[in-house]
């Protein structure tokens, strides 16, 4: 296959901004690839295809789907061609990423102890409390260097002129860097020589930070603190990540069964008997951590967590409670934060966000339904959203009524067209939507993000909707040097 | 330590080490098959590794391609190899940052091939020996792998527990059935080629022909088995490396666990050791073979209420 067929059909519109080509010519940063690309025929393209396949599916890189009682192994699906941010453009994103991770922290500290944002009316005080994410058992409980977003995925997206919004702050248990980090180790396989090539800054420092982050958080000061990583186990989707994560940091993972707390002190069951635990880096949601405090059905948690955790005897990473900072209707207020606790302008924008609560803005978003995304504030991976332009009138109709019987729960935000970016799908390049979730790690004394993050991809045609759980796939990400 | 993870290690080497015995059996059995002019019953295997009604083996006892299925690739039947890879993997899988990558990975492709459809596919109409010979090779990349990448720690010696138990399980399994098939008689008159394919099935007739020279008879096939210790699936290698691997979980913060269990396992080997076959003649083979067959057993429960008590 040579350059005509990959690339003439190449569909841009006007309205999207494409990665790649610009309406005249191809981008700086892709020239080099696309130069590399072009040298390959259609069957070696194939071949790679098929070769990043095989190592997904052959080192267990999977999620398992349940169907009539037999369990189905997919791989998250991986588009070969990179996403390429050159190192000016990350720079921004890195600094408006920062800014804002730092506003959210102080607000969390804020709202569990003092609430001076709500005493100076900044942020309304029904809207907290009536936040189901808001945890009153975390009020006054001293948390460790005063961090309670450890691990942040903040979305970012583009829109048609090329400007980065925030879509999103994930600051409970983003999951996807797992595969940020195997993307990049099947690149290399695919791809050889064209990462140095490119200049593209490694990203396989991850683990090691976080470590050191964890080890810093022990409440006993030894060399050799014990951390663990909290799973729900095997049926969990993101059970791939866990084990990828504690085995790249060396630590155990553990399920809630092999804990126990004796006398606020949390141990491990062991073959040789009960081992103390000083930090526990939990991908389990704060409602099933402690069935004593919590939901009382769990399986997944701890009896007796949260009063280990209130006495100082163990650290949790994230925080329990973070949920009152992810909620889509505090998002609006984010700005806000940032200009209250730092006295800055926000970095990075915030999209258009109204709220379902205040009658006006209510009516302004459903006459103007067609060109609305309606989410839920206390959902996520895509669930739970209606688009205006791609519903039916019933759906419509449907969706409005469940929005008036409970305003609170909903934010409308007009619909942004997400930057497009050239995939290999069925033997040429196709234009399909993607969004960026960098994974920011918040230390003890500085936040650090390491270069990229994870690329996902609405592997529809058309499609807005990049959650894996919605047919999303994923690319590797590749922040390139372009000051040299 | 975590006993879970312990638990997860012993029971996926258990399942490796059943998939690998049948496999084998299954292959000299279904060679055994072509090779004889009247036909072979699959009656014995059956009845060593599936909990399979006896009417219902009666059925099929004749049909090797049936049996293989059922044995290989069949969902239904626990043992078969199909379920047996799928829970080793289903175990590694829970317990993965305490395998090797390469190790999980092994697991993995091996998963992958068996749930293939045309390996039943195979079975059915194509050579089942290539089928057979193409798992068996994982099989052994699995324990290549497991010796040359797994570090020497705890979970190297749990799954060397669980490996080693399973094999004297299967050793005994595999002398009791072939014995009860001639009422356990240890007068010479059995058919040599009877005896012949029982150590191929087992990868001992070389060895044998070398201790033994030729006399194939039960006396020296019992030998062989039970207490020759170059036999590397003999019962008193397994009981002795079993022993080897245990005596590694010493320490000091579980030493009631250790007494208990060490007793138990040590008690097994001397009385395999210290008997003879004079002593099969005076006390019976059959008597002997589940006397020690309970104590393994009752091993492999201790090591759950010491060993393995999560719950």
């Amino acid at each position: 296959m040579n350059t005509n067929q990959l690339f003439n059909a190449y569909p841009t519109d006007s309205k999207v901004w494409d990665e790649m080509f610009s309406s005249t010519e191809v981008r700086e940063p892709y020239k080099r690839i696309l130069h590399f690309l072009n040298q390959l025929s259609g069957d070696e393209l194939n071949q790679k295809e098929e070769m990043a396949r095989r190592l997904f599916m052959s080192q267990g890189v999977t999620f398992t789907v349940y169907s009539s009682g037999e369990g189905i192994e997919k791989i998250f699906p991986f588009d070969i061609i990179p996403r390429i941010i050159t190192s000016t453009e990350w720079e921004f994103i890195e600094k408006g990423i920062k800014q804002r991770l730092k506003a959210l922290n102080l607000f969390l500290n804020d709202i569990y102890s003092n609430q001076f944002i709500l005493k100076d009316k900044i942020i309304p005080i029904d809207m907290i409390y009536s936040c189901e994410h808001y945890l009153r058992e975390m009020h006054n409980l001293k948390v460790p260097n005063n961090i309670f977003v450890h691990i942040s995925g903040i979305d970012i997206i583009r829109d048609t002129d090329g400007t980065f919004y925030v879509l999103e702050d994930n600051l409970r248990t983003p999951s996807g860097v797992s595969y940020m980090l195997e993307n990049r180790e099947i690149t290399k396989r695919i791809f050889p020589d064209l990462l140095p090539q490119n200049f593209v800054k490694p990203v396989n420092d991850y683990p090691q930070i976080l470590y050191k982050n964890l080890a810093a958080l022990s409440p006993r000061h030894n060399s050799n603190p014990n951390i663990v990583m909290l799973t729900p186990g095997i049926y969990n989707s993101a059970y791939f990540e866990h084990s990828t994560l504690a085995r790249l940091m060396g630590i155990e993972l553990v399920e809630g069964r092999d804990l126990v707390v004796d006398s606020h002190r949390v141990f491990m069951k062991t073959t040789r008997g009960l081992v103390r635990v000083d930090v526990i880096y939990r991908r389990v949601d704060d409602e099933f951590l402690d069935p004593l405090i919590f939901n009382s059905d769990s399986m997944l948690g701890v009896a007796g967590l949260m009063s280990a955790y209130r006495k100082g005897h163990v650290a949790i990473v994230n925080a329990p409670g973070n949920g009152v900072a992810d909620d889509k209707a505090t998002y609006i207020y984010v700005p806000d934060m940032i200009k209250y606790y730092l006295n800055e302008e926000p970095i990075l924008k915030n999209v258009p966000t109204y709220k379902l609560d205040d009658p006006n803005q209510r009516e302004h978003v459903f006459k103007n339904i067609e060109n609305m995304v309606i989410k839920k504030t206390d959902a996520s991976g895509g669930y739970g959203m209606i688009i205006g332009n791609a519903a039916s009138q019933q759906e419509i109709i449907d969706y409005k009524k469940v929005v008036v019987e409970n305003p609170r729960k909903f934010i409308a935000q007009p619909i942004i067209n997400l930057s497009s970016s050239p995939c290999y799908i069925q033997g040429k390049l196709q234009p399909r939507r993607i969004d960026l979730r960098p994974f920011a790690l918040f230390g003890k004394n500085e936040i650090e993000i390491v270069p990229g993050g994870l690329t996902r991809v609405a592997l529809k045609e058309g499609s807005l909707v990049v959650n894996s759980s919605q047919g999303g796939g994923s690319k590797d990400t590749w922040v390139i040097n372009d000051k040299i | 330590m975590l006993s879970r993870v312990a638990y997860s290690l012993y029971w996926m080497s258990r399942y490796m080490e059943r998939s690998d015995g049948i496999l084998r059996l299954l292959r000299v059995n279904y060679a055994y098959s072509q090779d004889e002019y009247k036909q072979l019953s699959w009656r014995p295997v059956l009845r060593i590794f599936s909990t399979m009604k006896p009417a219902d083996k009666i059925k099929i006892q004749y049909q090797s391609r049936t049996v293989l299925k059922f044995m290989i690739a069949n969902k239904e039947n626990q043992n078969s190899v199909l379920n047996l890879i799928s829970n080793a993997r289903e175990n590694a899988r829970s317990v993965q940052d305490n395998v090797t990558k390469e190790l999980w990975q092994c697991l993995n492709e091996y998963y992958h091939q068996i749930r293939q459809n045309h390996v039943e596919i195979s079975l059915h109409k194509d050579d089942p020996i290539s089928v057979i010979d193409s798992l068996v090779t994982r099989g052994m990349h699995y324990y290549g792998t497991f010796e040359i990448t797994m570090a020497r720690s705890e979970g190297y010696y749990f799954m060397n527990i669980g490996k080693y138990l399973e094999r004297a399980i299967q050793s005994v399994d595999i002398l009791d059935v072939k014995f009860s098939e001639v009422d356990y008689s240890l007068e010479e008159t059995t058919d040599p080629t009877y005896w012949k394919f029982l150590l191929l099935s087992i990868s001992g007739y070389e060895l044998f022909l070398k201790s033994y020279r030729s006399a194939l008879d039960s006396t020296n096939i019992l030998n062989q088995i039970i207490w020759n210790d170059n036999f590397p699936r003999s019962i008193i290698y397994s009981v002795n490396r079993l022993q080897k691997s245990f005596e590694t979980l010493k320490s000091d913060k579980n030493s009631e666990s250790y007494k208990a269990l060490s007793r138990m396992i040590g008690r097994l080997e001397s009385d395999i050791r210290y008997t003879g076959i004079k002593d099969l003649h005076e006390h019976g083979l059959k008597h002997y073979l589940h006397k020690i067959k309970k104590e393994l057993f009752a091993i492999a429960d201790a090591f759950n209420l010491y060993y393995f008590a999560f719950k």
